[in-house]
């Protein structure tokens, strides 16, 4: 992989949903795709390798995806996470928003909304 | 799905033979609803008077909705309506069938009129379940033994319905809900909703199923019971799931759910199955409470 590349950390239990949206990233451009499958295992990722973006499941094994974030954020405040859960609840909006993510997807998702994130990354990062 | 349903009860009753209904599945794929099918179904004419007007007009070069009106059995206003109407599923599969000659219009006309009487369904209540409204079929034709919450059972069930109806396959019947007091899963996913209702909710089948479920979720051909078989399955669920409790957030009720886990061989007490049917084989939905 290119050094130059964005690199975007996917973070799903389920080796379909990772597969998923890695499809749905490649679509929209290049980038170093990153891969956790719970939150421990990405909140030491997201320390070494720093990516520009994070796709975030809420429920899953070792660490939710709610607590990642703080710890994410609590790390590196700037850092950019989107939450893209089946579980959608007003408590785990509420709780997705205190913990820092900037955006809420809702599985399963739409094409264009992850080619509208990737996107407005794009722009910001100019 | 109300087809497969009504399939299903013009075999019960021994109307058709199974071939006869495979083959009138795959023909009403192509077939063109006639305005006197859906005139019968209405009640607006009955079948004796449809035949009147068929036979006329193999002598009279008319439409049958002109042939109908001129006769006096339609209304202008009632062709209208019905040309315009949705075009039901069974009803493609009641001209199939009179169409291959495996039943007449009358016989029809007669099993429709049993069916509503068979299920105590009022014109209203077949209006929607012909217009596939899942809440209202599984309300009608789902029979669940005690349950300390048998609505909550009913409206998750049809929830479920409607998923794999919009995920996974058109051909869904839903069978009636038995309580076990045991039952030995093949291959099964699991996940727990927790909170103010507790139920732990599982979809289980034979490996054959299983595969070919998964394979329709993960949109990709899959031959084993591997890791991306289970994740299809178990994502499934999970994504139901999260629809079920952004559902009941929404009415005011928060729900967790535990990440999900697959098994095999797995065996389970005091649990509530419905077996489903799919084009491509059965599958198991399993609550515990």
């Amino acid at each position: 992989m290119s050094e130059n590349l964005t690199k975007i950390l996917i973070c799903d239990d389920s080796i379909l949903m990772r597969k998923k949206l890695r499809e749905s990233l490649n679509s929209c451009g290049s980038f170093e795709i990153l891969e956790a499958t719970d939150g421990e295992k990405a909140v030491k990722i997201y320390k070494e390798e720093k990516p520009a973006l994070v796709f975030m499941d809420i429920v899953m094994p070792v660490k939710d995806g709610i607590t990642a974030v703080s710890e994410i954020k609590e790390f590196d405040k700037k850092a950019k996470v989107v939450m893209a859960s089946s579980s959608g609840t007003k408590e785990h909006l509420k709780k997705a928003i205190k913990a820092g993510a900037f955006e809420f997807i809702q599985k399963p998702w739409e094409q264009e909304q992850i080619t509208r994130i990737v996107k407005n990354l794009d722009r910001k990062g100019e | 799905m109300f087809t497969q349903y009504f399939g299903q009860y013009l075999l019960n009753k021994n109307y058709l033979t199974p071939q006869q209904l495979h083959e009138a599945l795959e023909v009403q794929k192509e077939t063109r609803l006639k305005l006197g099918v859906l005139a019968v179904n209405a009640g607006y004419m009955t079948a004796d008077q449809a035949d009147e007007v068929n036979e006329s007009q193999k002598k009279i070069d008319k439409r049958f909705g002109e042939l109908a009106v001129d006769m006096g059995y339609l209304k202008e206003e009632q062709v209208e309506e019905l040309l315009s109407s949705q075009k039901f599923g069974h009803l493609l599969l009641g001209q199939a069938l009179v169409d291959k000659g495996y039943m007449t219009l009358q016989e029809f006309e007669k099993s429709i009129n049993e069916y509503k009487k068979d299920y105590s369904i009022s014109d209203e209540e077949f209006d929607a379940i012909q217009r596939d409204d899942v809440e209202k079929m599984i309300n009608r034709l789902i029979k669940i033994e005690a349950s300390k919450d048998e609505e909550l059972l009913k409206s998750y069930l049809a929830l479920f319905a409607r998923n794999l109806i919009r995920f996974i396959d058109t051909e869904v019947i839903v069978s009636d809900v038995v309580k076990l007091e045991e039952y030995n899963c093949k291959f099964v996913a699991k996940q727990s909703v927790e909170g103010e209702i507790a139920l732990t909710t599982y979809i289980e089948a034979e490996e054959d199923s299983f595969i070919k479920f998964a394979s329709k979720f993960a949109e990709e051909e899959l031959t084993a019971v591997d890791e991306m078989a289970e994740a299809s399955v178990g994502e499934f669920l999970n994504l139901h799931n999260g629809i079920f409790i952004v559902n009941m957030s929404n009415s005011g009720v928060e729900l967790e759910l535990t990440p999900q886990e697959v098994y095999s061989n797995l065996r389970l007490e005091n649990i509530y199955k419905v077996s489903i049917g799919l084009s491509f084989g059965e599958i198991n939905l399993l609550i515990s409470e």
